[in-house]
């Protein structure tokens, strides 16, 4: 199994604040990576690492490392907009920009100078995303006149469009009624084949239905400081049933968080 | 004791707007009352010279002309800059000069753009130098409302298009900036409803003539409505003054337009972040 992300001892800080302590483990190419734990642990942060999402906000610092492709992410020659193209991310609530739903697919892979037939992305990455069937007799209506889970799924075919190798999810059906979410799930599923999925979750079962491995975090407190860290990472059946932390077990179990 | 104080609040409330409404019902009377003996089509089909106000209609409308492209471009672009990559001392130091601006008195700008643009520069009194002049006046408004247009659209956009590999121009111009256009506009509209009513830097710097606004944008002065209201009101005669109210007249209905303008612009604005509050 290639690996696709290998992080490597690495923290996070908002200013002086480390909210994310030495985190080391390696995500798998073409799996899906759940995260999860309790608020605050970090999960988030670090998929935002991921993609260099921090870059957008200052007094944001990085130390140790991100091996994607086997290339430094934080390595000076990396430029962060050309690293989104190929780690693209979903968000926890559906963000879908004020235009069409055609517009939406098509208006990042033309801004980026795609070449080929735009009509046939548009619907290559809708189909994808499992919601071409619903939208083919409206793609140009605004993009908000779809439902939320419809909604979520029309971002994941704009991430799709722009021809990515890793999705980042975070929490991608938390705004989602659970029929909504289920849909959302088996497209993470149909999705593994061709992307590598690294997703954070607050919903256990959902980490134990769509994943592949799942790593746990946890936040230590102290009186000053609240800090994320990695417990365990393992394949999802083992968090699951035969954790090697304790901390681990507790959670999984809902003795905890 | 309650409904006392209640009452005593939106009596007060009440007083205030009323306050407010009377000066400016009152001038519009008394301004079309003053322009009535005047009031007919030769204003609108003879320059000036021959008591009309053909040229000074055009000679506004020229000169907003010009605020709205100098301006607009100029205080739009800083507007962008400050809203989007205006961190730090620099943006700072950009935003305190703006706010110093805004509180500029006119006739001071109209002073200095006579001491540098029309002798120093050698424009004369010229349309480019009473477009210059209004614009200095105007632009902070204009980088103010599209730097608070711009911020008002969500984060998440920013983010998604973060997220897509966008480049920062790209993400301005196709993601930010479409939702904020209307909000941009009733910021350019209120500026030039302010540049309709100002004398004191046009007075210095475009001069006046009673021939048609002149297409030379050097040397050759430009005719405009508030010249006339201030001068024909200086002239003996009752023709002079009810043609100054005239001017008067003119103006007020250019701003309301403007205004009515302004308001549609604003309405569409609120109605564009209203959709995308999910």
């Amino acid at each position: 199994m290639n690996s696709a992300f290998v992080v490597d001892n690495l923290s996070f800080f908002y200013g002086s604040a480390e909210v994310l302590h030495d985190v080391t483990m390696t995500i798998p190419e073409h799996q899906v990576t759940a995260l999860i734990g309790p608020s605050g642990s970090g999960k988030t942060t670090f998929l935002r690492c991921l993609n260099r999402m921090h870059d957008l906000m200052p007094g944001t610092r990085v130390e140790g490392k991100i091996l994607y492709d086997g290339q430094d992410l934080y390595a000076d020659d990396v430029r962060p907009i050309e690293l989104r193209r190929r780690i693209g991310m979903v968000f926890q609530r559906p963000n879908p920009f004020p235009k069409s739903i055609y517009e939406n697919v098509a208006i990042a892979p033309r801004l980026n100078g795609y070449q080929g037939n735009v009509d046939e992305l548009v619907e290559k990455a809708l189909t994808k995303a499992g919601l071409w069937e619903e939208v083919k007799s409206k793609l140009k209506e605004s993009a908000f006149s779809l439902s939320g889970g419809q909604q979520q799924r029309l971002c994941i075919a704009r991430a799709i469009a722009v021809a990515p190798e890793v999705i980042l999810m975070d929490e991608p059906a938390s705004a989602l009624d659970p029929i909504a979410t289920f849909v959302i799930e088996d497209l993470i599923a149909e999705l593994k084949r061709e992307y590598t999925i690294v997703i954070v979750t607050h919903n256990m079962q959902q980490a134990a239905r769509v994943s592949d491995l799942t790593a746990f975090f946890t936040v230590e407190t102290t009186e000053t400081s609240r800090t994320g860290v990695l417990v365990e990472i393992d394949s999802t059946d083992r968090i699951f049933s035969n954790p090697q932390q304790k901390q681990t077990q507790d959670y999984v179990s809902g003795r905890f968080g | 004791m309650r409904t006392l104080r209640d009452r005593a609040f939106w009596g007060l409330c009440f007083v205030g707007l009323a306050i407010i409404a009377t000066p400016s019902i009152w001038v519009l009377i008394t301004v079309f009352a003053q322009a009535a003996p005047v009031l007919d089509w030769h204003l609108l089909t003879t320059t000036t010279a021959e008591n009309g106000l053909l040229n000074a209609v055009l000679g506004t409308l020229y000169l907003l002309v010009g605020v709205a492209v100098l301006a607009g471009i100029v205080g739009i672009a800083a507007g962008i800059w400050l809203a989007e990559f205006g961190t730090g001392r620099f943006a700072r130091g950009l935003r305190f000069c703006s706010e110093v601006l805004a509180g500029m008195p006119s006739i001071v700008i109209g002073y200095v753009g006579y001491i540098t643009l029309v002798v120093q520069f050698g424009w004369g009194y010229s349309y480019l130098a009473g477009v210059v002049a209004l614009s200095v006046l105007v632009l902070p408004y204009i980088v103010k409302t599209t730097e608070v247009a711009l911020r008002q659209v969500p984060t998440f956009l920013r983010e998604a298009a973060a997220g897509l590999g966008l480049t920062q121009t790209a993400t301005v111009w196709r993601i930010l900036l479409p939702p904020a256009i209307p909000g941009v506009l009733s910021g350019l509209v209120v500026a030039l409803a302010i540049s309709t009513g100002e004398l004191a830097p046009l007075l210095f710097t475009a001069g006046f003539s009673n021939g048609y606004p002149p297409l030379n944008w050097f040397g050759h002065p430009v005719p405009y409505l508030t010249d006339v209201i201030y001068t024909d009101l200086s002239l003996p005669g009752a023709t002079a003054h009810a043609t100054s109210a005239a001017a008067g007249a003119f103006s007020l209905i250019l701003l309301l337009l403007l205004i009515v303008a302004g308001r549609l612009l604003s309405r569409r604005a609120r109605k564009a972040t209203a959709q995308m509050s999910l």
